[in-house]
């Protein structure tokens, strides 16, 4: 080949280079059909080619009204991209939350974590008649001012239509749950919602009604092609009855939301809100000290000074997440010690974990005493926590036949067993110093603390994919995690839940009580409520008892709120419940 | 050269077939989409039988390659769980330009997905490799014709310390310094993350803006590592015979160095940036995560934590056939540099 003929393909890469600068593909918008507002318009088609805000866009309309002086625009910092806005196919955290930007749920909870009813006049109960006495039947009254962002009313068939493309088998959602508890739904009228279970399901408050999908948009898609998974909406849901209305999703980049001004509860202060996807967590950071974001989420502890001493406030809010010790207890894969109720105890004496707390955690949570610390109405009066007590551990694991006859500073059952449980957690640094602290002080009690640390997938694995925690290899497991909140109901503890050959993909890596599992299938058809909560009275005295879960910390929320923005509260289930009262100064 | 071109062409064709099938083992047995799919529960049994019927995870692996391969659409799946096959495949497979679509955003065509990352990983990408080559090229050289000058010195030093520094390191410490203290400071500043403000939009100048950190960070340790192989490979060739003859001959000093010295010097070089290449579409996981750069690589790192295979499998066949393309173009190029190369 001559040598010249190379400098043509050099200009060719160079000419390509430039074209892709130039012919990025265009952010996922709002359809131009639901003109909710000036500002779902602005970006037409193109917008790598002209700003996002409404003044004088080259190609875009002119606003239908000219802007305020000074628009409210907030940014948020998040760490992760929603994989869809479509409740029904995403169980991001991340993107649920977004949801009372610019969807709406049947009720909402406020900062207490209390329900507060949002489409509906009155969250049904047996008190006012809105939940039959056999508990099967629960009845919803509809607000009358009630209209989706495009004006179009939303009705009781909206909720219905929920319903059935949840349970339609060509939509592929990602969990059929709890709609699948229920026997039927109808619609008597416009504003009236029958829902009639199968059996009692005493977590329908819980779980029902998380984001409603707008049948007037979706329904044609359904219809034409037979499934909404590729719905323009799953990903520019243009059409929402929240405070604000979705605008534009540039992949990897941004959601835009703009204010909703058909929102029948009043206009918000913001006139906009970014969600910018920063993975990095020391880039939060970084863009929260820099002012270029004003909302960032789970900061790391370590960066929690450099936040405020940039003027940051770091508000955390329980949402019913708890990081705790998990004790093995099946007999054909514990340890002896982890078998015995003694020992159990005696580690949860030995463990100092308000200074565990305080030193790891820099104070900014507190120790966990039950699995149901963010629910205290369910958790027994009649529990005293454990208290750090080396010496009440010692005395405790000499009466279990626990000594140290040898003299290496760890004891050993009457067959020379020593004492040793294998600790098994995840890599995350918290809890290996965590782990660290443990150990030494288990050591202090004569027992010998064994420390794994796996990475998430791995641990979090399943049986078939032969998880250490599923396996049955750890005495004490350690994450965090909560009960079904604000629901209390868990089924960590079913008998039913142990994986086998036969049940590859259980969850119940602890072991088998009948008496607990008992309470547990109990509580979930016990709709009356008090009744309820004494059943789970009875389960959290009776696990703290036999310290089957050892609460460590309280794992709540944590917002790093920037100095600009005002009126800022959060709810541990619906965190940007008082979004429309946010305001920046 | 043409029936050689020809020939590697053809040749690709069952690389690439025994590569999409080695790489989709190893991505279906590595993670369980669907024990993502829970979210903050586990995913319940009856829900992942449910899915892994609609999704065609509960088929052999053979038959589910089968259908990555060349699609569905000839065959009929059972959707709703009564044991009747009674729903029409709708996939086309990847032989006739359809990759399927993502797990995790549902419904999402996967070369939609690629196509709105490609261009921003190839705007970041490109332009650091012209960087990184030119600057390899100068620092390389300069070092070279000037060994053991203080220079030289200073530049090996650098070079040691900037080829041991970690990329994140670089990134975090470039941008706490020129983005978050510059800004603190008064001084001119360069923003933090993203690819463009939001709030400003995607123009020119944005775009620009923010590719400077991510480009510094990415070049300090490639230059480094680069200018020590250039310098090595200028000062093995300057003392050759050619070298001296042409000296000799009383040609220019600069034809002497640009003509026949790096010519030789950069063949090896060649061979770097002919194997660069093609990684350069796969992005830069961790600068675009620390600088939020919407690329490819947040979109592959994305997706294989939760064992997206579709997607997954999009990006890798993609580099796959980057990697074969490349080498064929440095293979070109070799036979351009080196008048004594011939291919039949």
């Amino acid at each position: 080949m001559r040598k010249h003929s190379l400098y043509p393909l050099l200009a060719l890469v160079a000419i390509v280079a430039v074209l892709f600068t130039a012919c990025g593909p265009a952010a996922t918008e709002a359809p131009a059909e639901p003109p909710a507002e000036e500002a779902e318009e602005a970006p037409a088609e193109e917008p790598a080619e002209e700003p996002t805000e409404a003044p004088a866009p080259t190609e875009a309309p002119a606003p239908t009204e000219a802007p305020p002086a000074e628009r409210k625009v907030a940014t948020f910092a998040w760490t992760q991209e929603p994989d869809s806005l479509n409740p029904y196919y995403t169980n991001m955290w991340f993107s649920s939350i977004t949801q009372q930007l610019w969807s709406c749920w049947a009720w909402e909870y406020d900062d207490q974590n209390a329900p507060f009813p949002k489409l509906v006049t009155e969250i049904p109960s047996m008190e006012n008649g809105g939940v039959s006495e056999d508990g099967l039947v629960v009845t919803m009254h509809l607000r009358d001012d009630i209209i989706w962002s495009d004006g179009t009313p939303i009705t009781s068939a909206d909720f219905v239509f929920t319903h059935d493309m949840v349970m339609a088998e060509s939509n592929v959602v990602s969990t059929q749950y709890p709609h699948d508890a229920l026997e039927s739904i109808e619609a008597p009228d416009d504003l009236t919602v029958v829902m009639t279970f199968a059996e009692p399901f005493a977590p329908w408050q819980a779980t029902f009604w998380k984001g409603i999908l707008p049948k007037h948009v979706l329904e044609p898609v359904f219809e034409a092609e037979g499934s909404i998974e590729a719905a323009e909406w799953n990903r520019a849901p243009a059409v929402g009855c929240g405070p604000f209305v979705f605008a534009e999703w540039e992949s990897g980049s941004f959601m835009r939301f703009v204010k909703n001004e058909n929102y029948w509860l009043g206009e918000p202060n913001l006139d906009e809100i970014f969600f910018q996807f920063v993975p990095d967590d020391a880039s939060q950071t970084a863009a929260l000290v820099a002012g270029d974001a004003d909302l960032g989420t789970f900061p790391p502890l370590s960066d929690v000074p450099t936040l405020q001493d940039a003027g940051l406030e770091i508000v955390t809010q329980n949402s019913g997440y708890s990081e705790g010790w998990y004790f093995n207890f099946r007999e054909d894969t514990a340890a002896p010690g982890a078998l015995d109720v003694r020992v159990r105890q005696a580690v949860a004496m030995a463990l100092d974990r308000e200074a565990i707390t305080q030193d790891l955690l820099l104070g900014l949570t507190e120790p966990a005493v039950t699995f149901w610390d963010s629910l205290p109405a369910y958790v027994s009066p009649d529990i005293e926590p454990w208290t750090y007590d080396p010496e009440a551990a010692g005395q405790l694991l000499d009466e279990a036949g626990w000594t140290d006859t040898d003299g290496d500073g760890i004891r050993e059952d009457a067959d020379s067993n020593d004492l040793v449980l294998v600790h098994g957690t995840t890599i995350r640094e918290i809890r290996q110093d965590a782990q660290a602290v443990a150990q030494q002080q288990l050591r202090e009690v004569g027992i010998d603390l064994q420390i794994l640390s796996f990475d998430s997938d791995l641990y979090f694995a399943s049986y078939a994919d032969g998880s250490p925690a599923a396996l049955g290899e750890n005495d004490i497991m350690e994450w965090s995690d909560a009960p079904y909140f604000p629901d209390p109901d868990t089924d960590y503890w079913l008998c039913s839940q142990i994986p086998d050959d036969e049940n590859p993909w259980g969850y119940n890596y602890f072991g088998c009580d009948e008496t607990l599992d008992e309470l547990f299938q109990r509580q979930l058809v016990t709709v009356d409520a008090q009744e309820r909560t004494e059943i789970f009275h009875e389960i959290s005295k009776y696990m703290h008892d036999q310290v089957y879960w050892l609460g460590m910390w309280l794992d709540p929320d944590y917002w790093a709120v920037g100095p600009r923005l005002t009126g800022v509260k959060f709810s541990g289930v619906t965190p940007f419940y008082n979004i429309i009262e946010w305001d920046l100064q | 050269m043409t029936r050689y071109i020809i020939r590697r062409i053809l040749q690709a064709i069952p690389l690439l077939f025994i590569i999409s099938l080695i790489l989709f083992l190893l991505m279906r047995s590595t993670g369980d989409p669907l024990a993502m799919m829970g979210g903050r529960r586990a995913t319940r049994p009856e829900d992942r039988e449910r899915l892994a019927r609609q999704l065609g995870l509960d088929k052999p692996l053979y038959v589910q390659y089968l259908y990555w391969l060349i699609g569905n659409d000839w065959t009929k799946i059972d959707m709703d769980g009564d044991g009747v096959a009674e729903t029409p495949g709708d996939r086309r497979g990847v032989v006739r330009g359809e990759f399927g679509t993502s797990m995790v955003s549902r419904g999402r065509p996967v070369l939609e997905m690629i196509w709105e990352r490609l261009p921003n990983t190839l705007i970041l990408m490109i332009p650091a490799e012209v960087i990184i080559i030119l600057f390899s090229l100068a620092i390389g050289v300069y070092s070279a014709l000037r060994q053991y000058s203080f220079v030289d010195h200073l530049v090996t030093a650098l070079s040691f310390v900037g080829y041991s520094m970690p990329i994140f390191f670089i990134a975090l410490v470039s941008m706490y310094i020129f983005a978050v203290n510059f800004k603190r400071w008064g001084l001119p500043y360069l923003p933090t993350v993203g690819m463009f403000d939001p709030q400003v939009g995607k123009t020119t100048g944005q775009v620009l803006l923010h590719m400077v950190l991510p480009i510094l960070s990415m070049s300090v340790i490639s230059i480094a590592g680069y200018s020590r192989y250039v310098r090595s490979q200028m000062l093995e060739v300057i003392g050759e015979d050619y070298i001296r003859t042409a000296r000799a001959k009383g040609l220019p000093r600069r034809m002497v160095i640009t003509g026949h010295a790096l010519k030789n010097a950069a063949l090896p070089l060649v061979t770097i940036v002919g194997l660069d290449i093609p990684l350069l579409l796969g992005g830069a996981v961790v600068t675009e995560s620390i600088f939020a750069w919407p690329g490819m690589g947040r979109l592959f790192i994305d997706h294989v934590s939760r064992a997206d295979t579709p997607v997954v499998m999009g990006i890798l066949m993609l580099i796959s056939v980057a990697v074969v393309v490349s080498q064929l173009v440095t293979d070109i190029v070799y036979a351009w540099l080196d008048p004594r190369i011939r291919y039949t």
